[in-house]
């Protein structure tokens, strides 16, 4: 007979007993369970039991195959009924023969008791007075906080009830062997913090709040924009102008209302962030810039909070987790120079399609319930670089780089005045007017056949600079000049915190000459 | 003079956009990757230098002077920061 089985049909205990009978054994012990005309004062008609069969009977199995190993027991088995059942009917079964009755009796006592632990199965209530409720099982029922039982036993009403068991309803996550209530309870009693609430961080928000993660911080100093709303589905249209974070609270506490949502309006800083994550356990970067991403580096290194990575480019992904570990690499052992905003990818802003960040974002979910919920996933330090249009995912083994001693730097060194970097002219003519010396950054191939840059004397190709092949002499005025104005004012921020008196041309050459 | 290996190269964000393909087979006689970078950065335009680049050699982050095997599959990845 099968160690753990579902059936439809009444059991049939006297034939079960017959399949378990050996001749080695002495002891034979069996414990029947029955459906009683009542529960907590109410008068129960009828019951009815459910499962989710395919995962109930691998964690029955594994239990009957438990009981044999530690007791030493010969054969042991169980049968649970589900669908409709009468009073008075056989609801679960279990046998078990052995050489002697002491483990047969300690191997019954096991299994029934580890069975209405583990195994997913929920029972609906019929009573007298026409009325029903679930009831869940005792897995699904250790998760629910005492004031949301409270609520179970007084809210009879079939609809309450049921909604209220769509709330707070984590049964499909809990069936999973290594989640269970203990998961649960995990999860509850974590909390995470959310840098950024735009394409990557609202599916982290979002499921991290439906599995039930404690408490979840949202930082994000943006306003909502028309342009955000393709691939940052939770804002609405109303919504734009209103402040991000703000927003994204009040929607994940309507669709958690157990989590606890607290909204940080500004945008993450060397000043702020230290304090905030030291309130949380976990950190995900979701932000969209180079200096926030390492400031977040160099925050959880230095309070040893793991941190899930991620970012993203046109249709590809990169992902990356950090553990607090002495042997694991940081963003910096990697990326030992922290690249200058606007300096790398192209010239002007890049496109995206929604379901790019949004399949990033639910990856970084997932590697956050990972390291929360302590599932037993390889965590081997690497980066995961996905091409969505061509659908690869590389694994790309990553390691610490004994040059990096895990320490915070200085992102960049800050400009020391405040004068402002871009300068605007209405033609190229008026720009030569000013008395800087234009510097044409783009690469040859950009200025070979326009005329938008003509009149420029200095052709330094960006390339050449980052390569530090290229060197302005360091006495000059100099107005940096690109195609849409993204590189210049990055260079023109670079040069300026080296000493340079250096300015950007505004929107570039696109914008003199439209 | 150093025998021509064939090694498969794939490019991503950026260097991907300026050679227009992510991925290409090429013979070349390039001894690591620092000079397989060179060569390729000549042929496609790459705007970037090899400093703000990382690579991998068989799924592995390595140094830019490890040695190339016939055979070898090498990916250049530039830091990218959407979100």
């Amino acid at each position: 007979m099968q160690p753990f089985a579902f059936s439809e049909v009444p059991l049939d205990a006297a034939a079960y007993r017959a399949a378990l009978t050996d001749p080695a054994c002495g002891g034979y012990a069996s414990f029947e369970g029955w459906v009683r005309d009542h529960n907590e004062g109410k008068r129960v008609q009828r019951l009815e039991y459910e499962a989710f069969a395919a995962l109930a009977v691998r964690e029955g199995e594994r239990i009957v195959t438990e009981a044999i190993e530690k007791f030493g027991v010969t054969r042991a088995a169980c049968v649970h009924r589900i669908g409709d059942l009468r009073i008075g009917e056989l609801a679960v079964w279990v046998g078990v023969s052995a050489p002697h009755r002491g483990e047969a009796f300690a191997a019954c006592r096991y299994i029934i008791d580890e069975v209405k632990h583990r195994v997913p199965i929920w029972k609906k209530e019929h009573y007298v007075d026409g009325d029903s409720g679930w009831v869940n099982c005792e897995r699904c029922a250790q998760a629910h906080s005492p004031e949301a039982e409270q609520q179970d036993t007084h809210g009879h009403g079939r609809e309450h009830s049921l909604a209220h068991a769509h709330a707070t309803d984590y049964a499909r996550q809990m069936a999973l062997p290594e989640v269970g209530a203990a998961g649960q309870a995990r999860l509850r009693a974590a909390s995470v913090l959310v840098i950024g609430a735009g394409g990557l961080g609202v599916p982290v928000l979002q499921y991290l709040t439906a599995a039930g993660v404690g408490r979840i911080g949202i930082a994000d100093g943006d306003v909502i924009e028309a342009s955000n709303l393709h691939r940052q589905p939770l804002y609405h249209v109303a919504d734009i102008g209103q402040p991000k974070a703000a927003v994204a609270s009040r929607r994940l506490q309507d669709l958690n209302p157990d989590v606890t949502v607290e909204a940080l309006s500004e945008r993450a800083s060397a000043a702020n962030l230290p304090g905030w994550l030291q309130r949380y356990d976990l950190v995900v970067e979701c932000s969209d810039n180079f200096a926030t991403k390492f400031l977040v580096n160099d925050v959880a290194v230095s309070l040893a909070r793991p941190a899930v990575f991620a970012s993203v480019y046109q249709y590809e992904g990169q992902l990356q987790v950090y553990l607090p570990r002495a042997e694991w690499p940081c963003l910096r052992c990697l990326w030992p120079e922290a690249p200058r905003d606007g300096l790398v990818g192209n010239c002007a802003e890049a496109g995206v399609l929604g379901p790019v960040p949004a399949a990033l974002g639910a990856l970084q979910a997932m590697q956050a319930l990972k390291i929360l919920l302590g599932l037993p996933a390889e965590h081997a330090p690497a980066v995961h670089v996905l091409d969505l249009l061509g659908m690869h995912w590389r694994t790309l083994k990553a390691s610490r780089n004994p040059g990096c001693d895990h320490a915070p730097r200085a992102l960049f060194a800050v400009p020391a005045d405040t004068e402002a970097l871009e300068l605007e002219y209405p033609d190229l003519a008026a720009a030569h007017a000013s008395g800087l010396t234009l510097v044409d950054i783009r690469e040859p191939w950009e200025r070979a056949d326009d005329a938008e840059g003509q009149g420029i004397q200095v052709h330094l190709p960006l390339s050449e600079i980052l390569a530090g092949a290229a060197v302005l002499p360091p006495d000059g005025r100099y107005l940096i000049v690109c195609a849409h104005g993204v590189r210049s004012l990055a260079l023109a921020e670079h040069l300026r915190a080296q000493g340079y008196s250096a300015y950007s041309l505004a929107g570039g050459l696109a914008g003199v000459t439209a | 003079m150093t025998a021509a290996r064939l090694i498969r190269i794939q490019y991503f964000a950026v260097l991907r956009e300026q050679a227009g393909r992510s991925e290409e087979q090429i013979e070349t006689a390039a001894a690591t990757p620092a000079e397989l970078y060179e060569q390729v950065r000549t042929a496609h335009r790459f705007t970037l230098p090899r400093a703000m680049l990382r690579v991998a050699v068989n799924d592995e982050f390595c140094d830019w002077s490890t040695p190339l095997q016939p055979g070898d599959r090498v990916v250049f990845i530039p830091p990218v920061a959407g979100g």
